[in-house]
């Protein structure tokens, strides 16, 4: 299920680390305005992709296109000022900075188009905190900011970089249902504000709500690509989550 | 001030005492002036106030720097004696060699400082923490042997072991001129900073030293700032060295690029506390001071029993080594920490301080 008109593109993109290919010749390709799940269980190489897509690993075959040129091989700050955002799975803040400081950094760098100077930077991360719920608290020091709060940081950063595609790893993990449900009411605000996303996730429920189109990994290969209710039935998906004796079982009834 | 919390009354104290440090650095060489003078008035800096300020000021002038590249980037350079030696040498080498007179030849002193800068920038500032330590030490270490050892036909091309000899500079008074050359130094030095700090490129610099990978993704070209960073505080400590060059009218390897001077702007960046404005150059002026006056060089001596007057530049440099060990373990963000307002010097501080620099 490609889109007609494709902003990134994976083209049989594969990474191996020794013998192991953590990535296996994964295709597909995400449309504008898409958001779009990546799930899989542990190992099955979704941080991996992501860090093929923005630059942090180089890869070992396969090709990315971003709007239709390859972006294989550039530096992460190259693949960051094309307008590809990212969040931390272990989330990075600049510690000695203020929350509202962390969100100006991003919005001084980022994408090539229209960067702001110094004093309309803050004016930029004031927005950006508003829209992840983050405002009250701009003037806090790092340090003092809950975990919950720490993702939503780590999202408020790459969401001032002024991205058109935005590559979000994990943030709900570590979440309890409640918080989940905050943090999907961010992630919706942050998409309906125009911006494409691609949401890496291990909790299947997370996006089942908000994604229209899921891609399931499994040990670095692509097992399904679809919407989540399809996705979700799919046998190999089910082996590959629950095991083989509850697919069975499954088979059974 | 009444209603006050001690720490802001403190901040006041603090910064009074400053200013007043600063007017008189800056007023008091005016006495010297022949005007002054012939209308009586009292002389209040000879030869030897002129010799410790001007010094002050240089390490005032290194330690900023050494704080661009260390404190605000995070990249913990061991070896920037380097750009001093290289400033010096540049200086010596046009005015001896060259013929040059001293104001033309003074601009190139930081630009060779940050042409060298970048040249080894770009392979060294691959590595990381003590690996880049390490390596800039080496690098420190390695352009002073090469400096006093290189000959060209035969001849030792800068120098070599006896040094090069600068004809004096024809200025009236030479002291001033000088001290007040070193001062300029020393406030483009905080000017800079200070500018740096309030900048898209301070931005970029704090980001890479509290996370690079962070830096990196979003859009900060970590490379080309670390390198320009580190090439800004060859700059600034190359432009000290051109200065020193001329007034010490003496350079040789020994003088140009002494190990010590690694540690010394290292220990007074963190004293006064990193990544500030202000940090280094005061603990450049407090460390200095102490410095001299361990070592007998100020009008008041100390005079410890048992110690016997020749023994007392060890005792100095034993002093600056606990003294180093207990600012990086219970005061990591350094004195000026206190006086901002943000912290009041406790057993509680020190204790919390402790446990984030434990492992």
């Amino acid at each position: 299920m490609t889109s007609v008109d494709p902003q990134l593109e994976l083209k049989n993109v594969t990474k191996r680390f020794g013998g192991v290919a953590a990535v296996d010749d994964v295709t597909f390709a995400i449309g504008k305005g898409e958001i779009l799940g990546v799930i899989g269980p542990n190992g099955a190489g979704k941080t991996t992709l992501l860090n093929c897509i923005s630059g942090v690993y180089r890869l070992d075959g396969g090709d990315v296109r971003w709007q239709g040129e390859s972006i294989a091989g550039l530096a992460p700050f190259r693949v960051a000022r094309l307008g590809i955002g990212r969040t931390f799975q272990i989330v990075k803040p600049f510690t000695s900075m203020t929350v509202r400081e962390n969100v100006v950094a991003g919005a001084l760098f980022g994408s090539d188009e229209d960067r702001p100077r110094l004093g309309a930077a803050f004016g930029r991360a004031d927005g950006v905190l508003e829209l992840v719920g983050l405002r009250s608290k701009a003037d806090l020091p790092v340090s003092a900011m809950t975990i919950p709060d720490r993702k939503r940081l780590e999202v408020a950063r790459a969401v001032a970089t002024r991205p058109k595609l935005l590559l979000l790893d994990e943030v709900m993990a570590g979440l309890n249902p409640v918080e989940i449900d905050d943090a999907l009411e961010m992630v919706r605000a942050v998409h309906q504000s125009g911006v494409t996303v691609v949401l890496i996730e291990h909790v299947m429920r997370v996006i089942v709500g908000v994604c229209a189109r899921v891609v399931v990994l499994d040990v670095g290969r692509m097992l399904a690509d679809g919407p989540p209710d399809v996705v979700l039935r799919d046998e190999r998906v089910i082996q590959a989550y629950l095991g083989e004796r509850y697919a069975r079982r499954l088979r059974g009834s | 001030m009444i209603g006050m919390p001690a720490s802001r009354i403190w901040n006041r104290v603090f910064t009074a005492l400053a200013m007043a440090v600063l007017a008189y650095a800056v007023l008091a060489p005016l006495s010297s002036l022949d005007v002054l003078q012939s209308l009586g008035m009292p002389l209040l800096t000879d030869k030897l106030w002129f010799r410790l300020a001007t010094i002050t000021a240089m390490f005032v002038v290194m330690a900023s720097a050494w704080n661009i590249i260390g404190g605000l980037t995070g990249y913990a350079a061991f070896g920037n004696v380097a750009f001093f030696g290289i400033g010096a040498y540049t200086v010596g080498m046009l005015i001896t060699k060259a013929r040059w007179p001293f104001l033309l030849a003074l601009p190139l002193a930081p630009a060779a400082a940050a042409v060298f800068a970048v040249l080894i920038g770009l392979p060294l500032l691959r590595l990381r923490g003590h690996y880049f330590a390490v390596a800039s030490l080496g690098v420190g270490v390695a352009v002073g042997e090469l400096v006093q050892n290189v000959d060209f036909r035969g001849e030792p091309l800068f120098g070599g072991a006896s040094g090069l000899f600068l004809p004096i500079l024809a200025v009236p008074n030479r002291d001033l001129y000088f001290f007040y050359l070193m001062l300029a130094a020393a406030a483009v030095a905080i000017g800079v900073t200070w500018a740096v700090l309030r900048s898209r490129f301070g931005y970029g610099l704090i980001a890479i030293r509290e996370n690079e990978e962070a830096a990196a993704v979003i859009g900060v070209n970590t490379t080309a700032y670390k390198v320009a960073a580190f090439a800004l505080a060859a700059t600034l400590t190359g432009l000290a060295g051109g200065v020193f060059a001329q007034w010490n009218v003496f350079v040789d390897q020994e003088n140009s690029f002494p190990i010590g001077y690694n540690v010394e702007m290292i220990l007074m960046a963190l004293l006064g506390g990193t990544g500030t404005v202000f940090g280094p150059a005061a603990g450049a002026v407090v460390l200095q001071l102490l410095i001299q006056f361990l070592s007998g060089s100020l009008p008041i001596t100390l005079q410890i029993p048992f110690v016997p007057d020749d023994a007392m530049p060890v005792l100095a440099q034993v002093v600056l080594g606990v003294l180093l060990m207990l600012v990086v373990v219970f005061a990591p963000r350094g004195v000026i920490d206190f006086f901002g307002g943000r912290s009041t010097l406790s057993i509680a501080y020190l204790r919390r301080s402790l446990r984030e620099t434990s492992v």
